[in-house]
């Protein structure tokens, strides 16, 4: 009886010992802090540069706050949709998304969460975010978060090509109306070369056997590529109330035929065989020296001009048949999943991410410009010392010429109409339909009944 | 102190089976939950709309009903039937005739069919990356070796009459699996049957067709039922080489990658379980012909015909 007493009491001491220090742990024990997890995949940001930087920015952040701490979580680019779905099914939704392209959030548009009321609550200043940015992530029933950054559109030249044909380079001067889609296609043809050195313009010039091309702009689909033509839906293949496919305007129809013919009857463009030559060899467009102008945007800074073995430099976008210009844009965002369990703190992250104070680091990474004014010019130090002899004039200018609609913006079933479109694209590119009236007057078909049975669906 | 010994309340066999039976558990307790579970829940979205993140929506059989007034569904059947068709006997056929010559009496015959089956341990993935390169027209190694016959080598995974074909070539460099089941099935014909051949005056083709061959269809069989399932399920490559594209021109738009692009691309996971499911139909319809069939050509040793 007395050994039991004794194991009781033992056993009341030590629990009382035990509890005691569990209490006093707790009562030293700071807040833990709510974990935002950024998922990155979507766009830029895998590359293993870009997540040494991004692990940095973390350190920075989780050192100067107490209470949120962050982490970016890496996807493959390849594995984005089935990860971020899965995730979102499986409900561990990441608290933040990004960077994403207009795409990849007119892509998910319906997961992510509206930050109107957050930037209300806060009376959020955005007039030191440039104009177009904040348009782009407004939409009619939703703002899909703060703006990052721009890419701008211009074509990237090589000035040794054209030293070598004796042409004078693209004119820089944004006023200058000469610079249009036909000079571009006569300067095209002349920086064109086959094996024996002949310009596309020469009666003798052999076709099957180009060593060099004057223009590229292959990687960009079907709106992105017709966008700049100045049909009156720019980049988007529906009218503003989404009902009615527009694939098949004038405008769009003649700028395909300006890719057809550049293909197939003016041999200045390559076709979707040379794009596999240069896929499989894992080069880009330009790198290799042996195109004379690439239309891309600013992210091609970071991923195609370094080592160039020529000199290059970058021109704005030539006018369209119609007298005006558009240079496509593309932009990012950090977006909240509308399932995040932290919103309020993925908030606060987003709005550190696009702060003055770091929104050029979180750029430098991703290679994008600023979407704030303020930086521009500290922005603009930074390029000068990243590529230097590039004229940087053509960068901040060509926002101005953004396509409006979008190229990349949101419409019902957004992949199914992209594919439908890109499939007309690919016709166009592997020879298998040269005729864009035709091609363009089925895409729109097939646009249509997609509409049709979203809006059967969706009353 | 008296022992008893009682009798076991369970018989041997009654014990032998609860042993099997607790061995086999964690495999059932997998397939319940990793197989015949999501196989379900397939089946019961496959009536409904579902986008992975509201919550699915009952609409009966309208998903299959659309299914029937899709043409990217009957253009992506196309293409694969189009596979299948070339794909698959070109497969048995090259993976027989390799089988029998690894299974000659040779020296280094083992170097040799480490050789044939080394391909069949890359991933998929490497496979398609490494055929890229081969194809490339102007830098890969196909059309300049074609070039030596003077035949122009065609843009084979841009050109739409030739990327299914180009995919087709690439399925022969996989085919060591099969190669390694024919040859078991080589090694197992017995050796008095090609000796009473001989005694009788047969030729090689002879004792090859009347021996050889009808003593090897049941792997022969085994192979055509893997092939033919295979071939309706082909994917990794396809994906990798057009980037989930399905290009040129939808050329290689096969039934799995049109499957995967609505559930991953277009979120219709309700309509991609549909058409999960109308190929299992599809594929389980060829099987069940095929087994069918089996009677008319496949001779297991030991069997009377017609019984």
């Amino acid at each position: 009886m007395k050994n039991n007493l004794f194991r009781v009491l033992t056993l009341m001491v030590v629990a009382s010992m035990f509890l005691a220090a569990c209490g006093a742990a707790a009562a030293t024990q700071p807040a833990e802090k709510v974990k935002v997890v950024i998922f990155v995949g979507m766009g830029t940001g895998t590359d293993p540069d870009q997540v040494d930087a991004q692990n940095q920015l973390a350190q920075k952040f989780n050192s100067t706050h107490d209470n949120i701490e962050i982490e970016f979580l890496i996807v493959p680019h390849e594995e984005y949709a089935t990860r971020y779905l899965a995730m979102l099914s499986g409900g561990n939704a990441p608290q933040l998304v990004g960077p994403n392209g207009v795409s990849t959030v007119a892509e998910f548009f319906d997961t992510w969460e509206d930050v109107t009321p957050y930037i209300e609550a806060d009376k959020y200043d955005l007039s030191d975010f440039y104009g177009p940015a904040v348009e782009l992530n407004q939409y009619p029933d939703k703002n899909t978060g703060l703006p990052l950054g721009l890419y701008p559109s211009y074509i990237y030249y090589n000035k040794d090509l054209f030293d070598a044909a004796g042409l004078d380079y693209p004119t820089h001067d944004f006023a200058d109306k000469s610079w249009n889609m036909d000079k571009l296609r006569e300067v095209a043809m002349q920086l064109t070369l086959d094996k024996n050195g002949k310009n596309a313009t020469d009666p003798d010039f052999d076709p099957e056997n180009i060593v060099q091309y004057g223009y590229d702009d292959s990687w960009d689909g079907m709106r992105g590529t017709l966008a700049d033509w100045g049909a009156e839906n720019v980049g988007r293949p529906t009218t503003s109330d989404y009902k009615t496919a527009v694939a098949d305007s004038p405008e769009w129809i003649q700028g395909l035929q300006w890719l057809s013919d550049g293909i197939w009857k003016d041999h200045f463009i390559g076709s979707a065989e040379v794009q596999a030559g240069r896929d499989s060899a894992g080069v880009d467009p330009f790198g290799p020296g042996t195109t004379a102008m690439f239309y891309s945007h600013t992210w091609f800074l970071a991923e195609g001009l370094h080592d160039l073995s020529f000199s290059a430099d970058i021109a704005p976008f030539p006018y369209n048949p119609k007298g005006d210009r558009i240079a496509r844009i593309d932009a990012d965002n950090f977006t909240i999943p509308k399932d995040a369990q932290h919103k309020q703190e993925a908030w606060e992250v987003m709005k550190w991410l696009t702060s003055p104070e770091i929104i050029v680091d979180v750029c430098r990474i991703y290679g994008c410009i600023p979407a704030r004014k303020s930086v521009q010019d500290k922005f603009l130090e930074q390029l000068k010392t990243d590529y230097p002899g590039i004229d940087y004039d053509v960068i901040f200018k060509s926002i101005d010429y953004l396509d409006k609609p979008n190229n990349e913006e949101w419409i019902p079933e957004w992949g199914k109409i992209e594919d439908a479109l890109n499939n007309g694209l690919s016709l166009v590119y592997s020879g298998e339909e040269k005729d864009a009236t035709k091609v363009l007057t089925d895409a729109n078909a097939e646009v249509q009944k997609i509409l049709d049975e979203y809006w059967a669906a969706h009353p | 102190m008296q022992l008893t010994l009682k009798p076991p309340r369970l018989s041997l066999a009654r014990r032998e089976s609860l042993w099997a039976y607790a061995f086999i558990t964690p495999w059932i307790i997998g397939f319940l939950i990793f197989t015949v579970g999501p196989m379900l829940a397939s089946l019961f979205f496959s009536f409904t709309t579902y986008d992975i993140v509201s919550a699915p929506k009952w609409i009966g059989l309208t998903n299959y009903i659309n299914l029937i007034h899709d043409n990217l569904f009957w253009h992506s059947l196309g293409v694969t039937f189009k596979y299948a068709v070339i794909a698959l006997p070109l497969g048995l056929i090259v993976s027989y005739l390799v089988a029998v010559l690894l299974n000659q009496k040779i020296s280094g015959i083992n170097i040799w069919r480490t050789v044939y089956f080394l391909p069949s341990v890359i991933a998929g993935v490497a496979v398609a990356l490494l055929w890229a390169r081969i194809f490339d027209p102007k830098f890969g190694i196909l059309n300049p070796f074609l070039a030596q016959f003077g035949i122009k080598g065609p843009g084979w995974l841009s050109d739409p009459q030739w990327a299914v074909p180009a995919l087709v070539i690439m399925s022969l460099w996989s085919v060591g699996g099969n190669i390694i089941i024919y040859l078991a099935g080589l090694q197992g014909v017995p050796t008095d049957l090609y000796d009473a051949a001989k005694v009788d005056g047969a030729t090689t083709w002879q004792r090859f067709r009347h021996v050889t061959l009808p003593m090897t269809t049941p792997v022969i069989f085994y192979n055509l039922i893997l092939g033919l399932i295979g071939t309706f399920q082909y994917f990794t490559e396809v994906y990798v080489l057009t980037n989930g594209s399905g290009n040129p021109a939808r050329a290689t738009l096969f039934y799995n990658l049109y499957l995967y692009q609505n559930a991953f691309r277009y979120f219709h996971m309700g309509y991609a379980s549909t058409m999960a499911w109308v190929l299992f139909i599809i594929v389980l319809g060829f099987t069940l012909l095929i087994f069918r069939s089996s009677d008319a050509w496949v001779y297991y040793e030991g069997q009377l015909r017609g019984r």
